[in-house]
């Protein structure tokens, strides 16, 4: 019976191109309409480690979320089976290369000891032999798993043969051969697998070629498994999709906003949105020019910011991407900006810490860092977006915050958001405004920190017949030094109170959103990617009569004390979750720190790897039935 | 725009004597000799006595945090390449806490003029060693003699790849306003150093230390520091280097290397994108209609299409 949704794990060392078989499946799925969400895991490694693709497709809606266990298993390589054993669930699918049968688990060098010991313990607990065929035998016996084996050397050998293919490139193939298993299981048809091979290669049709015979040579392998793991016939009424990463859509969100100027030191997980923004750097369509873009590559993450807030000052929109510890090196620059009232947006992926921690795994534990960085007090604005959709949106609003009240503005996201590939429906550009707050003319009586005003018209460097001065140290309102202890209480005064301003007047939908009903028996409150698996859950929790609401908190400082409050008080404080990704579930202490409120219960997850539904519906029912305070969650490779 | 004096009317608080002075007197008359318009130029400094120096000249000043100066002139320049944008920071600016953004500058010849203020010491923090002190040197402000080999600006500047590198000295007022006026005129990353006593921390390179010692380049006959043809810039940039190094009983001062071989980097950006500098990043149109985005719903689809996806219900 066709399904409603599916999951699945591709696997194998990095660099051998799982990346290219989900990018390949995900596009070939949105082609017909399905809904596709594929996080990506990865360790700090070039070649050989294992990686891995954890994906999620639905017939029924674009997925949020990500669930164990999974309905298919695609091995490239003997670690993939090892490492997910407990990630299938029952009756699922596992392809694997029938060259890697004999391999046992002490063969594998690429397998962390650590890991490898937990999967021995594991094993001999279950009775199984650390051999891929012991292991695929106890799949096929106490799960009832269809173990599908395909000889990867034979399928290259018969490519080779019939193409000619320089044997030391045979391994590009192994890609095609996961796209081709898993579109075989789905039933899949050829002709969207055609088309996304197209795409991937485009202007390459001797690749789509080959690959589209790799296809018809692994049909034929494993023809009694066609259609198998069907999915229904989509119910999305979607007619175009974007698939692209949250890196993707953030650099389109800048772009879109305005940006002309964008500096970043190569980090995880950040640099890649810089890449694609330097790929549309100008643009001309319909006779309209569209930029230029600076994209800048600088000598450290100090001259990243610095350079930032120097394009600011020339009236140009401009931001910085970074990581954690890039973060950290910025944030001298950051108090500058904060004296000195310039409008620049730091996008900040954050990721596994401290120091390099887990350079390519997701987490949520430098809110507060975001929120306190920085020597001295200054207004500056904390935005965090919980989803593709928000984060396009956010990326552009940025701009207009950081213009429209003069302060440095912190978009705040992670990994797993950077890094997860999703269907999204297109932007609807006509919600979309710019402000650029107040611009002076300038003149010969201009006074770029003007007092008269909490917001000081900007007048930008170059603005004809005006000058204008900045200092880091304390400053009249030309800008020139003055440590006048009155001067000092009206100028600090004046650069503080726009945080209340802020608060005023940015819309409630820019701070929060709440999801589900209406009377809420518990409330769920998260930031950033916990959105997506906390309204999943809601809904699943409603099936067991678990009536929950989720307060998706966006805007993060200044903290919305006073509708975070309102929202609190209408449900006992002994029903209220607090889910993030961390050991300090942080969002929880900077409720109480805003509004006095102490949330006892929590979930928090720190492996690095994302919260996946299963999970979360139960941690919240051991919290919301058996009366846990807190559940720290571990699942994931 | 002009200017009713090159010169604010604050008071200057360098000591007296200082070589600062000196700085200042020839940025102003060099300013003031080409006519620069005030708005369209931006002085970016650093932190120290000589970062001070944006609050005393009439033309927009940028004083920014320790080191970074240059990073910040980046951003300026590249997002309004119409701006004349000058950096002034001390020794321990540039070539401490900044030496990588100072050897970066030259590695992008990027069109901005950085003017070093090097008097061997930190002055605000009371005289600590920079990194152009002598090892061995005690200044009266050590409380051992200095520990660290110093770097050589000149050499440095050449090999990292500044394409007009000069040195003057704080008190020749005359001859160091016209190095300014020829590294601001000149295309590409320039840099002088300019030796500059401090009177109140540094009693071994004194203006009287210097005063016996420098000499012109400029006037010796058979110094030709610039390099026309990409084949001349090996031989030249060597001879600078090597003149770089004489210090002690003679120092020159004057114009080391110029090199008129390389491109800049406004001009490498011009190469990839046609309208830059024309329609530079703080010039160009990001709205339309007042408040809507420049990219409406069709043009987002034609610029973003390889992420869109048509989808076929079959």
């Amino acid at each position: 019976m066709p399904r409603e949704g599916l999951s699945m794990i591709l696997g194998g060392p990095q660099g051998a191109g799982v990346e290219t078989s989900m990018t390949v499946l995900a596009r070939a799925l949105a082609r017909r309409g399905y809904g596709v969400i594929a996080d990506r895991e990865y360790f700090s490694n070039i070649t050989g480690r294992h990686s891995y693709i954890h994906m999620y497709v639905s017939a029924k809606s674009l997925p949020r979320s990500l669930r164990y266990p999974v309905d298919i298993l695609a091995a490239m390589d003997a670690e993939t089976v090892f490492t997910h054993i407990d990630d299938l669930g029952e009756r699922g699918y596992v392809i694997y290369d029938t060259g890697v049968l004999q391999k046992k688990l002490d063969e594998i060098p690429s397998m962390e000891d650590v890991t490898k010991n937990r999967v021995r313990e594991e094993l001999r607990r279950l009775g199984v032999e650390p051999v891929v065929e012991d292991v695929l035998n106890f799949l096929r016996d106490s799960k009832g798993a269809g173990i599908i084996g395909i000889s990867f050397a034979d399928v290259l050998k018969t490519l080779m043969t019939k193409h000619k293919v320089d044997p030391r490139r045979a391994s590009r193939y192994v890609s095609g051969i996961i796209v081709s298993a898993v579109a075989v299981l789905l039933g899949l048809d050829e002709e969207s697998i055609r088309w996304s091979f197209s795409i991937q290669f485009a202007g390459r049709e001797d690749l789509v070629a080959q690959n589209m015979d790799v296809l018809k040579f692994v049909e034929e392998r494993m023809r009694s498994f066609r259609g198998v793991a069907s999915l229904e016939k989509p119910s999305n009424s979607y007619s175009k999709l974007m698939v692209a990463t949250g890196n993707d859509v953030v650099a389109m969100g800048k772009i879109v906003g305005g940006l002309r100027y964008q500096s970043y030191y190569p980090i995880t997980p950040a640099a890649d949105e810089s890449f694609t923004i330097e790929k549309y750097e100008f643009s001309e369509v319909d006779g309209v020019s569209v930029g230029p873009i600076i994209v800048m590559q600088t000598e450290d993450e100090i001259a990243a910011i610095c350079s930032a807030i120097g394009a600011a000052l020339t009236g140009a929109r401009s931001a910085t991407a970074t990581s954690g510890p890039g973060f950290d090196l910025m944030v001298e620059g950051l108090s500058w900006a904060g004296a000195n009232e310039v409008p620049v947006v730091i996008t900040y992926y954050q990721r596994g810490g401290p120091s390099t921690g887990q350079p390519t795994r997701g987490s949520q534990s430098d809110l507060f860092n975001a929120l306190f960085a920085g020597h001295g007090e200054f207004a500056r604005v904390v935005i965090a977006s919980g989803d593709h959709e928000e984060a396009f949106y956010d990326a552009i609003e940025a701009f207009n915050i950081a213009e429209r009240f003069q302060v440095p503005v912190i978009h705040l996201l992670d990994k797993f958001l950077a890094n997860t590939v999703k269907t999204v429906p297109l932007p609807d550009l006509n919600k979309v405004k710019i402000f650029r707050g107040d611009i002076s003319s300038g003149g010969l009586n201009y006074k770029r920190f003007d007092l008269s005003k909490l917001i000081s018209p900007r007048a930008f460097l170059g603005t004809p017949d005006t000058v204008m001065w900045y200092a880091g140290d304390e400053h009249d309102e030309l800008g020139h030094i003055v440590e006048d202890p009155e001067n000092r209480v009206s100028m600090y005064s004046k650069r503080i109170e726009k945080m209340d301003l802020i608060l005023r007047e940015l819309p409630p939908e820019r701070k929060f959103s709440l999801h589900g009903i209406d009377k809420p028996d518990f409330l769920v409150v998260g930031w950033g990617s916990v959105k997506g698996v906390a309204l999943d859950a809601l809904e699943t929790l409603e099936k067991d009569g678990l009536k929950g609401a989720y307060l998706n908190l966006k805007l993060l400082w200044p903290f919305p004390l006073d509708d975070v409050s309102k929202i609190l008080s209408s449900v006992s404080l002994d029903r209220v979750i607090a889910v993030e990704h961390s050991y300090g579930v942080q969002i929880a202490r900077l409720i109480s720190m805003g509004t006095g409120m102490r949330i006892r219960k929590t979930v928090a997850k720190f492996t690095g790897r994302p919260i996946t539904l299963d999970e979360l519906v139960d941690a919240l029912k051991r919290i919301l039935l058996n009366n846990v305070d807190r559940v720290v969650l571990k699942h994931g490779a | 725009m002009v200017p009713r004096s090159y010169k604010t009317d604050l008071w200057i608080d360098w000591c007296p004597g200082c070589g600062n002075f000196g700085i200042l007197t020839a940025v102003v008359k060099a300013f003031e000799e080409l006519g620069l318009d005030p708005s369209k130029t931006v002085i970016v400094s650093g932190i120290g006595c000589s970062s001070k120096i944006p609050h005393f000249v009439n033309v927009n000043g940028v004083h920014t945090i320790h080191g970074r100066a240059i990073a910040f002139a980046t951003g300026i320049k590249l997002a309004n390449p119409e701006l004349t944008v000058v950096v002034h920071g001390g020794d321990g600016d540039l070539l401490g806490i900044g030496a990588g953004h100072f050897v970066t500058l030259g590695r992008r010849n990027l069109d901005i003029v950085v003017i070093m203020h090097n008097n061997g010491v930190y002055g605000l923090t009371k005289g600590q060693a920079s990194p152009t002190l002598p090892m061995g040197v005690k200044t009266k402000a050590l409380v051992k003699p200095n520990i660290q080999q110093a770097l050589n600006p000149i050499a440095l500047a050449i090999s990292a790849g500044y394409t007009f590198v000069a040195r003057g000295y704080a008190f020749d007022s005359e001859h160091l306003k016209n190095l300014i006026k020829m590294a601001i005129e000149h295309k590409g990353a320039a840099f002088i150093d300019v030796l500059q006593p401090c009177v109140t921390f540094n009693d071994v390179f004194t203006a009287e230390y210097y005063r016996k010692r420098v000499y012109k380049l400029d006037e010796q006959p058979e110094w030709n520091p610039v390099a026309e043809k990409p084949e001349e810039r090996v031989e030249k940039m060597i001879k600078a280097i090597e003149k770089s190094f004489e210090w002690g009983e003679r120092i020159p001062i004057g114009i080391f290397y110029i090199d008129k071989t390389q491109s800049t980097l406004e001009e490498r950006y011009s190469q990839r994108i046609p309208l830059y500098p024309s329609i530079h990043p703080a010039k160009s149109n990001i709205t339309r209609d007042v408040d809507k985005p420049l990219i409406d719903n069709n043009m987002f689809e034609k610029i973003f299409k390889e992420y869109i996806v048509d989808v076929e219900h079959i």
